[in-house]
């Protein structure tokens, strides 16, 4: 089995030219983590996930101590937004390299690259380089273990 | 004369390339010592013999314990522990903030290295002031501040230090009755001014004061059992520190006796308990001391201070106050380990020639220490702070410190001028 064939298809994605704003009204209606910045001609120039936004919102503490386990009430920060300018910047400024495979990559192939690279959602690209689907860790883990022999029929037990 | 023309242009371009930031430190130091002792093999002023002579493993033994000292307790999650009690018990009040982590910032630094101090203690200081819904920036440049006022006061708060009192054959008793008491004044004009300098800030209520409250001490501490046992080898240490000359053992002797004891009770995974030395500072170091050492084989070292001895119609007093400030300004712009190092043997040269040094020996180590707080630049602890403040909504700038660390530096200079003046007679001895 390839990835080609457990992807969603329909894959929401982005203009280059929208807003921070725009990318997070999109995930907020459409409730998905990941979306990719698309040119005209709908080629990858980038991701922006649900995590990229929050680093607008995150204190700077969290990646500067090991451990919050000690912090029960994160006080003023709970409360802190991020700016009216910040949610105007284009999307472009805030988004990552996107880790991409073809149609044809093996299930374990693509798995291994989001465990290593702490990816969630993968998107899938044609030979052309247009996007032609996007696959979660869970589309992506369920399709292995429907092929593992033995499994009860029909899901529970 | 072609050796110590040669010396000299070999420990200038050095220096230059440590100071322009042009090639990394200890690369530059390694470079320097092996180019000056090569030059001085090949001209006869220098052998590798007497280079080795001019290490003084003193200062060597006595870092290398303290740091694993601290690399062992660095992972334990102890300096977290205090500042979160420091937090709680400030009740979100921002002066109280400032007092209480300036002090346990002080007084970890009077006995452990300044910048692991600063490293550990400003992360934390950030969450709070995070979560309390204020400016961590005058707690941060406090604590810099405060730190590298503070860590004059020992014989091992400074590396400054540990260099003087290994020349001079300074005691750690000497440093608590001759430097301490100076340095408390200089620290409590520091403290005053940083909270007049931030009245604004300092004078906020903040929003959420209850939040430090919900902070767990206990939980942040990580390791409480290891925390526990190398604290107690730690105040063993100190303990001899304080009786080092009567029991005859060298202050390197007893930190690399307690580091042993440390990692014989702890048993750490060594090769992480190693990673957190800082060996570039330590070999850094030993280039200073190797190029130095060049120097003074090459008869230069005694030429300066022949020039600095005809200068006999100032009084050995301003004397001692032009070398504090002469020593700060420098320090205020680089790195202060170098310019003692260099200073010693001048210092050293002026005892020769009948000068009494025993006060210049602290002009030095007052300028030194308090020079650093005049730039963003001027100390570690200084840059250490400022980087992570970058990562935070309020970053410190440099023009920022003019304003704020400057004034500081210029007022400790000048409290710890006076009081040399006053105790000129006790430093004298």
């Amino acid at each position: 089995m390839k990835i080609g064939d457990c992807m969603k298809r329909t894959v929401v994605s982005i203009p280059a030219t929208a807003t921070v704003g725009e990318a997070a009204a999109l995930i907020v209606a459409r409730h998905i983590g990941l979306l990719p910045v698309v040119d005209a001609q709908g080629r990858v120039l980038g991701v922006l996930g649900v995590r990229d936004l929050l680093t607008l919102e995150l204190p700077a503490f969290v990646n500067l101590v090991d451990d919050v386990d000690f912090v029960h009430d994160f006080g003023a920060v709970e409360t802190t937004r991020p700016s009216p300018e910040a949610l105007a910047q284009p999307v472009t400024s805030l988004m990552r390299p996107a880790t991409m495979v073809p149609e044809d990559c093996g299930l374990l192939r693509a798995y291994a690259l989001m465990l290593q690279r702490d990816l969630h959602d993968l998107p899938v690209i044609a030979a052309d380089g247009a996007l032609v689907g996007i696959a979660s860790r869970v589309d992506i883990g369920a399709a292995l273990l429907a092929g593992w022999r033995g499994l009860p029929k029909g899901g529970a037990p | 004369m072609i050796p110590g023309l040669l010396a000299t242009l070999i420990f200038g371009v050095s220096l230059y390339l440590i100071f322009s930031e042009k090639l990394n430190r200890t690369i530059a130091g390694i470079a320097g010592a092996a180019v000056m002792v090569g030059a001085g093999m090949a001209l006869g002023f220098y052998s590798e013999e007497e280079a080795i002579a001019a290490i003084d493993f003193n200062t060597l033994g006595l870092l290398l314990g303290m740091m694993t000292l601290v690399a062992l307790l660095e992972p334990t999650g102890f300096f977290q522990y205090l500042a979160v009690w420091a937090g709680r018990w400030s009740r979100g009040h921002p002066v109280w903030l400032l007092v209480l982590l300036g002090t346990v910032t002080t007084v970890l630094s009077m006995f452990l290295d300044n910048v692991t101090t600063v490293v550990l203690i400003a992360p934390v200081t950030i969450l709070i002031s995070e979560i309390l819904g204020v400016s961590p920036t005058p707690l941060l440049m406090a604590e810099a501040l405060l730190a590298d006022t503070g860590g004059v006061a020992t014989l091992i708060g400074d590396p400054p230090n540990v260099l003087i009192a290994s020349a001079a054959g300074f005691s750690f008793n000497d440093f608590l009755t001759h430097a301490l008491p100076i340095v408390a004044a200089a620290w409590l004009t520091a403290l005053l001014l940083v909270w007049y300098l931030f009245r604004v800030e300092l004078g906020q209520r903040p929003p959420n004061a209850e939040a430090v409250l919900q902070l767990n001490p206990a939980q942040a501490l990580d390791d409480p059992v290891t925390a526990r046992k190398v604290l107690v080898v730690l105040g063993g240490a100190i303990l001899l520190f304080f009786i080092h000359n009567r029991i005859h053992l060298s202050p390197a002797f007893i930190a690399l006796g307690a580091a042993a004891a440390a990692l014989v009770w702890v048993r750490p995974d060594t090769h992480k308990t190693f990673q957190r030395i800082e060996w570039g500072v330590l070999i850094f170091f030993i280039a200073l001391f190797v190029m130095v050492g060049g120097l003074e084989a090459a008869g230069v070292l005694h030429a300066v201070a022949g020039l600095m001895a005809r200068a006999d119609g100032v009084p050995p007093m301003w004397f001692g106050v032009m070398m504090i400030w002469g020593v700060a300004a420098l320090s205020a712009v680089v790195d202060n380990v170098p310019i003692t190092i260099a200073v010693i043997p001048v210092i050293e040269s002026l005892g020769v020639v009948g000068m009494n040094i025993r006060p210049l020996w602290w002009a030095l180590a007052f300028g030194a220490g308090f020079g650093g707080n005049g730039t963003i630049i001027g100390s570690t602890a200084n840059i250490v702070v400022a980087s992570l403040s970058e990562r935070t909504r309020t970053p410190i700038t440099s023009a920022l410190w003019n304003k704020r660390g400057l004034p500081v530096m210029l007022a400790t200079c000048a409290v710890t001028s006076v009081l040399y003046v006053l105790a000129f007679p006790l430093l004298s001895r």
